[in-house]
């Protein structure tokens, strides 16, 4: 988690003291360790996406030969034809809309329990963090015979309970940022006249903006990649991304499909990391 | 990918499913299994079905079926009035857990109206009484079956009692790499003699996997000296006195295996990928329909050729089933219907469609249906039903399989 420096400190100060301090030279070192390790982090990271991208466009690629030995888009146009397109709107839906819901709920459960302790907030955590703690399925074997009698409609069932699968996250992430938050600000902004909804636009909101959108990007992902509660409680009537991997890849030579689905899978997270990292870097030096 | 809390959670699948039975069997014992809306005659069904959304939940790990699927059985449900939609799941068993949910709730406007399913996912359901039954019988095209075949009116020793439509036949096919392999063993015996000759070639799917346990049946008539000596019905006698020649047998075997038996691919997919990988000569399948598109696509070597066994193995048919909860039985029973035509079951038998074995009797067509079926082109790779099920052998019941698996986890598995 990265540490949200208070807006009003400022940075200079401290490279000021870092270089009095002598620290400049091991800082080179330092700097050199630092690349290094973060060049062999993205091999690793991105090495296993290099068949994966190869499989793609590999319209034949048998043993032993080391690169595909036809290329073109047949699994492009197979995964397609498949449902890709409507798994991938399925799978956006769910997630926005878990996201939508779980951090707004992750809030108000992070604001209550870091502002107004109670004896009872160690007993709010536990049940807020219990969905982690227990196995999946079954919970969801449980529920989803309430649902069922309750003739909850099956897609609303799985936005529901992914949401109590994605408020731990939630209200976690926004929990760290309310305890590095100064209430000072909002009461200055009092003060000084400000009204409920400007503090609440010109001070809370940028407070807390990087971790909203860390919390929104979890919620997302919950969302986005469950298997188990879309097929059990959506019951078919929601065929997601994940829904078609896992079908795709119990099966036997089906490779290039898999890694057709598998980017789809991959590239609205890292689109989204990377906006989230960028807003989130961006927010405390963004001052005048 | 797999959320790791879903593949996780897979592994809990057997046992939940097992709870959820032992407590809905405390709740309340489990009732005859429903009956189809009394006394209805074809027409009002097709007439009710007409406008009704079926969802048929399958297996989608098979690109050909799920293609036999969207392209022709799905326009062709069209055509009578009935959406058919393809639920593709990654195990039948995600199906039967969603159905029992729907029993265990009461409801009768389920999500599942259609399932592909036979062998123990059938057994265990119709033990729950999560299949609609007694409904075969109005199906015209049933008349196109044989009613004395035997793959058709038991599903793995479970009577199939009208409680699913049949669909398609199987061959239990051992398949093998004709260039490392050119001297292929005949009989079940040589392919064991063939593995302790040529050590780390040879390997199964673990058990309770699906086709690894079926190998096990397979060597079980081997050392037994052919199914005629295994009892079909399970009895603890018959087991006691039959399975340490199994055991042994196996454990011999282990030294030859594939990474000397230290491991065994987990999926009948992870030993298909060491036999595409040149890793191991054979492979195994339920399913031989898929050989020939496997070998055309270069997934497999072109010199693969199906072993054939003189003794024969194991066939199995497979069904379509209609939950007790689903809302559009109507309409699922057109779809059953329609997938037993001589048209379907002809393009469902075409090696470049899917390469299904249709399970249609040869004798009850009628001229055009024998035309579809003369014409269908044969497969390079598998060859015919008639050839493939010659001396075919009957599966023993479902009871069997869970004491075999244990008794490998424990023996082979685990033993030294």
């Amino acid at each position: 988690m990265a540490v949200t420096l208070p807006p009003g400190l400022p940075r200079e100060a401290l490279r000021k003291d870092a270089a009095r301090n002598g620290l400049t030279r091991s800082r080179a070192a330092g700097r050199i360790l630092r690349t290094a390790t973060a060049a062999a982090l993205a091999v690793w990271f991105v090495l296993p996406l290099v068949p994966l991208g190869l499989w793609v466009f590999a319209d034949r690629w048998s043993y032993p030969a080391p690169l595909p030995q036809h290329w073109g888009l047949e699994n492009v146009d197979s995964a397609l034809s498949r449902g890709a397109a409507t798994g991938f709107a399925g799978s956006l839906a769910l997630g926005l809309a878990v996201s939508a819901l779980a951090t707004p709920l992750g809030v108000l459960a992070a604001r209550s329990l870091a502002f107004h302790p109670s004896r009872w907030s160690a007993l709010f955590s536990a049940l807020l963090f219990a969905p982690l703690a227990l196995p999946a399925f079954v919970t969801v074997f449980g529920l989803n015979v309430l649902l069922v009698r309750l003739q909850v409609p099956s897609s609303a069932g799985v936005v529901l309970v992914l949401t109590a699968y994605a408020l731990p996250y939630t209200t976690y992430v926004m929990r760290l940022a309310f305890g590095a938050h100064d209430l000072g600000f909002e009461e200055e902004a009092c003060t000084l006249g400000a009204t409920r909804g400007q503090v609440f636009l010109r001070v809370q909101l940028p407070l807390i903006a990087p971790a909203l959108a860390r919390a929104a990007f979890l919620a997302f992902l919950v969302g986005w990649s469950d298997y188990l509660v879309t097929v059990l409680i959506g019951g078919g009537s929601l065929v997601t991304v994940p829904l078609l991997v896992a079908s795709a890849a119990a099966g036997t030579g089906n490779d290039g499909i898999v890694a057709v689905l598998s980017l789809i899978a991959l590239a609205p997270p890292l689109a989204l990391l990377l906006f989230a990292g960028m807003t989130g870097r961006r927010r405390p030096g963004a001052r005048p | 990918m797999k959320s790791p809390r879903a593949v996780g959670s897979r592994a809990l699948i057997m046992a939940a499913v097992t709870g959820v039975l032992f407590l809905s069997s405390c709740a309340a014992p489990p009732p005859a299994p429903a009956q189809p809306p009394g006394a209805a005659s074809w027409e009002q069904i097709t007439s009710e079905a007409k406008g009704q959304t079926v969802k048929l939940w399958m297996y989608g790990g098979d690109t050909q079926g799920n293609a036999y699927v969207d392209e022709h059985l799905i326009p062709a449900a069209a055509k009578e009035g009935v959406t058919l939609e393809r639920v593709p799941v990654a195990d039948t068993k995600d199906a039967l857990n969603r159905v029992l949910t729907e029993k265990q709730s009461g409801t009768t406007a389920g999500q599942v109206d259609l399932v592909w399913v036979n062998g123990d996912n059938f057994g265990t359901g119709k033990e729950a009484g999560a299949w609609a039954c007694g409904w075969t019988s109005l199906l015209p095209n049933m008349s196109l079956t044989d009613p004395a075949d035997p793959l058709l009116s038991e599903d793995f020793g479970t009577p199939v009692e009208g409680c699913e439509a049949p669909w398609s036949k199987a061959q239990f096919t051992i398949a093998y790499n004709s260039a490392a392999v050119p001297d292929p063993p005949k009989t079940l015996a040589g392919l064991l003699d063939w593995v302790k000759a040529h050590p780390g070639r040879f390997t199964y799917p673990a058990p309770p996997d699906f086709t690894g346990s079926v190998f096990t049946r397979e060597v079980l008539y081997s050392v037994s000296g052919g199914y005629a000596k295994v009892r079909l019905a399970f009895d603890q006698g018959a087991f006691d006195r039959l399975t340490p020649a199994l055991l042994t047998e196996l454990q011999d075997l282990k030294p030859s295996l594939w990474r000397e038996g230290s491991t065994y691919p987990k999926s009948s997919s992870e030993l298909n990928a060491l036999y595409a990988g040149g890793q191991v000569d054979f492979t195994m399948t339920y399913g031989p329909a898929e050989l020939t598109k496997l070998v055309t696509e270069g997934t497999y070597p072109a010199t693969t050729k199906v072993l054939t066994l003189e003794e024969g193995t194991v066939g199995n048919a497979s069904f379509l089933a209609i939950p007790s909860t689903s809302g559009h039985r109507s309409a699922a029973m057109v779809v059953a219907n329609l997938a037993l035509s001589e048209e379907q079951q002809a393009q469902k038998a075409d090696p470049a469609i899917w390469g299904q074995f249709p399970v249609l009797n040869p004798g009850a067509l009628s001229p055009e249906g024998r035309a579809l079926f003369d014409h269908l082109p044969s497969s390079p790779v598998v060859p015919g039903y008639e050839v493939l099920s010659k001396n075919a052998n009957p599966e023993l019941a479902a009871a069997w399989v869970p004491a075999l698996d244990e008794a490998w986890r424990r023996h082979v598995l685990a033993g030294n």
